[in-house]
């Protein structure tokens, strides 16, 4: 890409670029939450979820039509309709991530060892991925580009579509940032100063889902635990407090995106894998930090 | 005198299953209740119930006068959190909270008093989980002062901690109580503090609450007679 000014390529890629930012602000935030509650393995779990729910979605997407209806579409027009098919592969993926909350919620009550738990998940969801890849209408290309977060075909209805689902997360976490801070950190007072911990347990939960699934759909499973899981960590060791985490992170995720767009541009590399490397690159002063500390 | 907390036939269980049953008490101000058992005897469920964690199965629970501040036992609360000892104490003001709003300068000036209280104001901006556990415990008293209760519930509190901190915590339970006129619950399997500090005993057995003065219930030779049958190491704490 020697020939294109830098001005062209963002000109070009616009919607992708803004995308990666808007999940790399916000996704470290639901990652920080996920850090201190000791299930950052949901977020890389979760994200496999996710695409086994968009993968579902394409697969059964013939069937649907024939069977349910689609808003009157045909196969044909709705896979050529963004709208239709992105919202479709949106619920299911959605559908997916929330199953694989509650089987690890659910299971985790019973103890055990949850390593393991999120490591089955993590099996049967990337094989439910590649077998109903080979059903999809669509063939395997598309589903290879989201397994392998190459993001430059985002148009502007993904991108409304994630930014709005990221908006109503990041919205939510900051409104009740406290009473989700308190539930998680000590339930049992909550409850004693009268907070309906389950409803905060479940809205958590539901952001969560909401957040994996509008990511995974635009972004691919890469990018989305890429960002869930290593912005926190590089930040915990900056942190005093939950407000500062939740920025410090936030504020690692959005120079990931930006300097592994620039460097996905620069030398023609898949942008998600490249601002995964990019925020593995901001954890090692946090390491070497701690290493010396 | 009136009752902050009021069960009349009460039961507390999980599952449908009773723990404690038949639990006739009533918590007056100044009253200093201590709530001891053996291991498994139904102790938390019946503190459980008291706080309103556990519905009662059976019975009747009344609150109408109370005012609860509760401090768990610092253990079940995860140092990963980035918080710092401020934080934690301004959680007790939670409840009056909604949304974004942030603490009132009154409610802010009130914790920085409770964090004096508990003589904690030279750690002020220090982890939480780099505190002490003793100072960690004296924070969460600090958080549960701040909801200036009328009821204090504390939930071993003087576990696991130096002679000198435990020797801390219970003199400012005892002032609090003195100066204060609230009522303190506290579960604990130090007999000998409790010995010193609580006026009356909730003993906890096989799914029965039986109270009495503390000179009575945890007399020396009673406890003797009690814990004779129980093996080695299963009495751990009762270090009356």
């Amino acid at each position: 890409m020697d020939d294109i000014t830098w001005v062209d390529r963002i000109d070009l890629f616009l919607w992708p670029l803004l995308s990666a930012i808007c999940a790399g602000i916000v996704l470290p935030m639901v990652g920080s939450y996920l850090f201190v509650r000791r299930t950052s393995f949901h977020g890389i779990v979760l994200p496999q979820f996710a695409a086994a729910g968009v993968v579902f979605a394409y697969a059964i997407l013939g069937w649907w039509i024939e069977t349910i209806g689609l808003g009157g579409l045909t196969l044909d027009a709705a896979l050529h309709d963004p709208h239709a098919a992105s919202t479709f592969g949106l619920i299911w993926g959605a559908i997916f991530t929330l199953g694989g909350i509650l089987m690890l919620v659910t299971t985790g009550q019973r103890g055990g060892s949850e390593t393991a738990r999120a490591a089955a998940g993590f099996a049967a969801a990337s094989a439910a991925v590649l077998i109903l890849g080979r059903m999809s209408p669509i063939g395997r290309g598309p589903v290879d580009e989201l397994l392998q977060g190459e993001v430059l075909g985002v148009g502007v209805h993904e991108f409304e579509l994630l930014a709005t689902a990221l908006i109503v997360v990041a919205a939510a976490l900051i409104w009740f940032g406290r009473d989700l801070l308190l539930t998680s950190f000590d339930r049992e007072t909550a409850v004693v100063l009268g907070k309906r911990a389950t409803s905060f347990e479940v809205l958590f939960h539901t952001l969560v889902g909401l957040a994996v699934a509008a990511g995974t759909l635009t972004l691919g499973p890469i990018l989305v635990f890429g960002l869930l899981v290593l912005p926190p960590f590089a930040a915990r060791r900056w942190a005093r407090s939950m407000p500062r985490f939740v920025a410090i992170s936030a504020g690692i995720g959005l120079v990931s995106a930006i300097a592994g767009e620039a460097a996905a541009l620069e030398w023609d590399l898949p942008v998600g894998p490249s601002v995964v490397m990019a925020s593995v690159l901001l954890c090692l002063p946090g390491l070497i930090a701690r290493r010396g500390g | 005198m009136p009752n902050l907390l009021r069960l009349s036939g009460a039961a507390f269980g999980y599952g449908g299953r009773s723990i404690v049953s038949e639990v006739d008490l009533e918590v007056h101000p100044g009253d200093f209740l201590g709530i001891v058992g053996p291991n498994g005897a139904g102790k938390t469920t019946l503190f459980r119930g008291l706080l309103g964690l556990v519905p009662p199965l059976a019975g009747r629970v009344e609150r109408a006068g109370a005012s609860l501040g509760y401090v768990p036992q610092r253990e079940s609360l995860d140092p990963i959190y980035p918080l710092r000892l401020e934080d934690v104490v301004e959680m007790g003001a939670y409840g009056t909270l909604q949304g974004t709003r942030r603490l009132s300068l009154a409610q802010r000036l009130a914790a920085r008093a409770a964090i004096e209280r508990v003589g904690l104001s030279d750690k002020l901006g220090a982890p939480f989980a780099g505190l002490s556990g003793g100072q960690r415990q004296r924070a969460l008293l600090a958080r549960a002062l701040l909801c200036e209760p009328n009821v204090l519930l504390l939930d071993e509190p003087t576990s696991g901690v130096d002679r000198g901190a435990q020797r801390r915590i219970l003199d400012l339970l005892v002032e609090l109580n003195a100066r204060d006129n609230l009522a303190v619950l506290i579960v604990s399997h130090q007999i000998g503090l409790l010995r010193e500090a609580a006026r009356e005993i909730l003993w906890v057995s096989e799914g029965r609450v039986e109270r009495g003065s503390t000179e009575a219930l945890l007399a020396p030779e009673r406890l003797d007679r009690l814990y004779a049958s129980a093996p080695a190491g299963e009495d751990e704490g009762l270090d009356g």
